[in-house]
């Protein structure tokens, strides 16, 4: 009986897990985002291993969430991208970190 | 595997990518070289003081062309990245360190040279653990581990330049041929990894520039 409540709760818990974060490909690039203070797009591209294209999706949508901020600028003449976790995106990301620990730690074996 | 542990190697990651260029490698074997040119200078045109004076210019040029390479080839093609508290803390830790272990092998370099009447083997020896010490400095703070090889090159190649002086008579205390082969290993490996950046990091083209949110 205990265990199946302890199951139910680490499911509850699993409901309530932000799906924004959750996907793979935007779990990494917040994880990059994390442990620096900015990057470029070429440099997130290529530590990420995601396209041109899918990273770009994937930075949409988080921005859209307000867990990134993209600064567009130029570099000389060519079009340059920043991109840095905002506090929501942070804090967002350390929610999930604790959510998912729990989930798992409430796991049976 | 806990979360903790795969931040910190995503960080390390991170770091790891802004060394891939092999710039710091060519930065340091010039470094190295100046120590295998300088007794040739020494003594023949110039003196002490001239032979020293002559590696700034060499010096400033080699700091320029690094920081243009940089900026014009390595940062359209790795990216660029700007580092959060935790590591910007271990490079200022990292600079701390190094001024006291220079300033510290400098005095020490100084009174060893001066008690032992200038004693090869003793010069040579605390010569080669200054050189041990600032190397697996530079290794450990940058998780650059190949210094700690460049390190050991250099602290052994000083014993063997020692050993080549007084047992084959090789010139100028084995300078020249110690810190070249360390110089040449350096820079070459350094060329290596720039070569392999630009094989493995073409320029992206106009169209995915475009592709940028």
């Amino acid at each position: 009986m205990a265990e199946h409540q302890t199951d139910e709760a680490g499911l509850h818990l699993l409901a309530g897990i932000d799906q924004v974060v959750h996907a793979p490909a935007r779990l990494m690039v917040l994880t990059y985002l994390y442990v620096v203070e900015s990057v470029d797009f070429v440099f997130l591209k290529n530590v990420t291993g995601l396209t041109w294209g899918n990273l770009s999706t994937h930075l949409s949508r988080l921005e859209d969430a307000g867990y990134v901020a993209i600064e567009k600028g130029f570099r000389g003449k060519k079009p340059h991208t920043m991109i840095h976790l905002t506090e929501q995106g942070r804090t967002a990301f350390r929610h999930y970190r604790e959510s998912i620990q729990r989930v798992l730690d409430d796991l049976p074996d | 595997m806990s979360q903790g542990i795969s931040l910190k190697q995503a960080e390390k990651r991170v770091f790891a990518a802004t060394f891939q260029d092999g710039l710091w490698d060519i930065f340091a074997g010039c470094c190295v070289l100046i120590f295998a040119v300088a007794p040739f200078l020494t003594s023949t045109v110039l003196g002490d003081f001239w032979s020293s004076v002559v590696f700034l210019p060499f010096w400033a040029a080699v700091c320029a062309a690094i920081w243009v390479i940089r900026k014009r080839v390595v940062a359209p093609r790795i990216g660029v990245v700007r580092f959060g508290p935790f590591r910007k803390a271990k490079l200022v830790r990292f600079t701390t360190i190094m001024l006291i272990v220079n300033v510290a092998g400098l005095i020490i370099g100084f009174l060893a040279a001066r008690s032992t009447g200038r004693s090869g083997w003793a010069v040579a020896t605390v010569f080669g653990l200054q050189v041990l010490t600032i190397f697996s400095v530079a290794a450990f703070f940058l998780d650059c581990p190949r210094f700690y090889l460049y390190g050991g090159t250099m602290a052994l190649g000083r014993l063997v330049g020692e050993w080549l002086y007084i047992h084959l008579g090789a010139r100028h205390h084995g300078f020249p041929i110690t810190f070249g082969v360390a110089a040449c290993i350096m820079i070459g490996v350094g060329l290596i990894k720039f070569a392999l950046l630009l094989r493995d990091h073409p320029l992206p083209d106009s169209h995915a520039s475009g592709a940028e949110p």
